[in-house]
């Protein structure tokens, strides 16, 4: 039995290990990155990380959301990297016994690119397993690569990118 | 070269040497207070304490600051003869001492003032002169006469024979213990690392001694070494606890008492006090140490950002060459080692620029003795530092906080003696400092007492709020500025006063984090929680497509008014591209683009009545923004994540709203455009 959270998007129901989100956090919105993909909502801070916020609903080719007061990020780790989820509502903690994970039916292994990668029937429900590694991965080939790391700031003159 | 600026530059690095010492000796003397009044000798703070004033002395004969000469001298008389007594000494004694070493500082401040250094009053020197009168040696008639060779026994210090001999006397146990390294041993984790933190959990180290043995199957390497220890434990529980064999220990604790000849001890020799194996671990840290102004480092960062500079450009005419057709293959394999030298080189600054947290730390406990004075109160004081580092930069910023809240403590939270007893507490109030780092990138710090806690319910009324129901929301009514503090110092221990401060040190400047846990009655902890690395830098602010933006100053050619009427338009492109206006700046024609435009932000009604000049090999490009809110100090947070990662967004820092704001790099960005307009085959 492993802890997970669950949350929802579209009225579908989702779940992450527990072990992969550092915390969930209420939603306001974010500050605008010009230049970042549109699944990428902004970044916010959240106990003095900044973090980029990415919008599962876009990034999952859904039809984007109007804030609410139900809204949350989740904030997830993976491989060192933290990225926050933004989510339409994320209220439940759940232990799963991880034998009972399924193989995605192919249409929603399609439909979402390969991030569902495992489905978890729990009485009426069906929670989808999110690919986190491969969600977060991912994301690494969108951009070009640089040859130098973002400057962290030491330097007062510009770092120009290659 | 000129004599004076020889001298200068002599005396400068005098002035530092000597800090260095000063904060040693203070640091020492506080350790031998504080043992003393646990009725235990010190000797080596006695003996680190000799060697600082020792070093002080030589180096103010050498640039000739006599006033300093003639106080270091006294107290270094006086703290050799201690340490051939046994390392004890009278409260009387570290008060003169504590007085003398004031002295030699403000004598020090003075120098670095440029003012002459005062000579010192007769009546210090009398008191320093009368220590060592007062100062009778214990003689310590020995209770036990240690069972050792003749060979290690000349082989031991003084205060360490003094040592084992009060262990004993005080119902310690000595013991011998031998180790002979093997590769067996250290294949079990067996290593006289290992076997000396085993120790030192079970035992206090008295001496560790290498001695050459036969070679043997038992010691391959010939060597063994003997660890001498005092301890409370028994055989097994000292054996058990070392993973060593009961035939290595024996205690050497003699019962029947045969006072040695004092020639066999051996005398003290200053050589012998600047060798000593142990105490010599201390000061070697030291040794080697460089102290570099910050702004060389900075020269040294500003210096490889010229390098990246160049590095683009070699790659972009890499580039034409490759598309001209040249193969560029070695070429672009010698950049990839560039690369990684220069990303290794700017690690190796920023690491320059990190110190240890214990530095922060060790300027605390005389903080606290201060305070203990002028409070009347009794507090004991525990400092737990780590070996991590930080920067610079925040470690200087973490400190003033650090001193308010251990004032808060001491001054307000800690109740007096009295009043502690009749609470049933101990009389002597606890103040807690640990830190260490918590992950790679934060370190953690709580300062925490015993004392009164705070009063939620007398804090909210003081600030017109409803009480909070928890400990955040009571940090939120402890932060909210200009809230009355003198009252609430009087009636509820006074937290009030500052924490604004505190917090926008912490949260807005340090991006960190600020926690306080308070029980009414019990006592108060604070954790803060501070990334170790951080860049500040000046920049301007401004606004553009309501969105805030800050850009650093240095990469700002000027800023200039915009007039719509001296624009010249340049006809615009369908093919999405940003237009580009011409604005005459002194002559030149500047071409200026809509930042809103570039960054697709919504455009304001408004028209941008301001643009920022920025330069870009040589050529002046303008940004036209809505409008500029000022200037000011911004901490720089790196944007790692690949998501965020955009051309001209060079990280994020807080203005003090709780949401990050970006910071540009405009040259980047005009990089960026040019680039794009030259793709298009056209050109500013």
């Amino acid at each position: 039995m492993k802890l997970h959270v669950v949350f929802t998007l579209a009225g579908a129901e989702y779940a992450l290990p527990f072990d992969s989100v550092l915390q969930m956090e209420s939603y306001t919105g974010a500050t605008l990155v010009p230049g970042a993909p549109a699944y990428v909502d902004g970044i916010v801070t959240v106990r003095g990380m900044v973090l980029p916020v990415l919008d599962l609903r876009t990034r999952f080719g859904l039809p984007r959301a109007e804030l609410s007061l139900d809204t949350r990020i989740v904030v997830t780790e993976s491989a060192a990297r933290v990225v926050a989820l933004r989510v339409d509502s994320a209220r439940e903690v759940l232990k799963l016994d991880v034998e009972k994970h399924q193989p995605a039916p192919s249409i929603v292994s399609e439909r979402s690119s390969g991030l569902v990668n495992a489905v978890h029937p729990l009485g009426k429900r069906l929670l989808l397993l999110i690919d986190l590694p491969k969600l977060l991965g991912e994301n690494s080939h969108d951009l070009q690569p640089r040859a130098l790391p973002a400057d962290d700031g030491s330097s007062k003159r510009p770092q120009l990118p290659s | 070269m000129t004599g004076t600026a020889d001298l200068k530059e002599f005396i400068a690095a005098y002035l530092v040497e000597a800090e260095e010492h000063l904060a040693v000796a203070n640091t020492q003397l506080l350790a031998i207070e504080s043992a003393q009044k646990d009725g235990q000798a010190n000797p080596r703070a006695v003996r680190e304490t000799f060697r600082s004033l020792h070093t002080i002395k030589g180096l103010s004969a050498m640039v000739g600051v006599e006033p300093v000469v003639a106080i270091a001298h006294r107290m270094e008389n006086f703290l050799r003869d201690s340490d051939r007594s046994g390392g004890t000494l009278a409260q009387s004694a570290i008060d003169a001492l504590l007085r003398g070493v004031r002295a030699i500082e403000q004598r020090v401040a003075a120098l670095a003032r440029g003012d002459s250094a005062a000579a010192p009053s007769e009546e210090l020197l009398a008191a320093l002169d009368s220590l060592g009168l007062a100062a009778t040696p214990p003689a310590p008639t020995p209770a036990a006469v240690l069972d050792l060779e003749p060979a290690m026994l000349t082989k031991l210090a003084p205060f360490e024979v003094e040592q084992l001999l009060r262990g004993i006397a005080a119902g310690q146990r000595a013991l011998r213990v031998e180790f002979s390294p093997s590769p067996e041993r250290a294949a079990q984790g067996l290593t006289i690392n290992s076997v000396r933190e085993r120790a030192a959990k079970v035992a206090d180290i008295v001496r560790v001694l290498p001695r050459a043995v036969p070679v043997s199957a038992d010691s391959p390497g010939g060597l063994s070494f003997v660890l001498l220890l005092l301890s409370r434990s028994s055989d097994e529980q000292v054996v058990d606890a070392l993973g060593l064999a009961e035939a290595n220990l024996r205690s050497i604790a003699r019962e029947l008492p045969e006072a040695p000849p004092e020639s066999e001890l051996v005398p003290t020799s200053e050589a012998e006090l600047d060798g000593a194996e142990d105490g010599k671990l201390d000061t070697q840290s030291r040794r080697g140490v460089v102290r570099v102004d910050v702004s060389r480092l900075d020269d040294a960062m500003e210096g490889l950002s010229s390098l990246i500079v160049t590095r683009f450009r070699l790659a972009r005419a890499i580039a034409s060459l490759t598309e001209r057709g040249v193969n560029t293959r070695e070429l672009s394999e010698i950049m990839t080692d560039n690369a990684r030298q220069l990303r290794d080189l700017r690690a190796a600054i920023v690491r320059v620029r990190m110190v240890p947290v214990s530095e922060l730390l060790e300027r605390i406990p005389l903080l606290v003795r201060g305070l203990r004075r002028a409070t009347n109160r009794s507090v004991r004081l525990e400092l737990e530092g780590g070996s991590a580092e930080l920067d610079k930069a925040v470690s200087e910023r973490l400190f003033p906080v650090i001193v308010h809240l251990v004032r808060n403590a001491v001054d307000h939270a800690i109740e007096t003696p009295d009043e502690r007893l009749r609470r049933g507490k101990p009389e002597e109030g606890l103040l807690r400092i640990t830190c260490g780092a918590r992950t790679n990138t934060r370190l953690e710090l709580t300062v925490s007492d015993d004392g009164r806690g705070i009063d939620r319910a007398a804090v909210a009324k003081k600030a017109g709020r409803a009480s909070p129901s928890d400990d955040a929301g009571l940090l939120d009514l402890l932060c909210i500025p200009g809230l009355s503090t003198r009252d609430i110092v009087t009636t509820t221990s006074g937290r009030g006063m500052g924490m604004e401060i505190v917090k926008r040190t912490i949260v807005d400047e340090l991006g960190g984090e600020l926690e306080v846990h308070s029980e009414f009655g019990q006592g108060t902890t604070f954790t803060l929680r501070v990334p170790l690395t951080i860049s500040i830098v000046d920049a301007f602010s401004f606004e553009c497509g309501e969105q805030r933006f800050v850009v650093p100053v240095t990469m700002v050619d000027e800023i200039v008014e915009v007039d719509p009427n001296a624009l010249v338009k340049v006809p615009a492109n369908d093919d999405g591209s940003p237009t580009v206006d011409i604005l005459s700046r002194r002559g030149v024609a500047v071409p200026m683009v809509q930042l809103s435009q570039v960054f697709r932000l919504n455009t304001s009604p408004r028209a941008a009545s301001k643009a920022i000049v920025v330069r870009r090999a040589g050529l002046p490009v303008a940004f036209a923004v809505d409008r500029m809110l000022g200037q000011q100090e911004v901490v720089i947070r790196p944007l790692n994540d690949v998501l965020v990662r955009a051309p001209g967004v060079s990280g994020a820092t807080d203005l003090g709203d709780g949401r990050p704001t970006l910071v540009l790099d405009l040259v980047a960005l005009s990089a960026s455009l040019s680039s794009a307009k030259l793709a298009n085959g056209r050109s500013w």
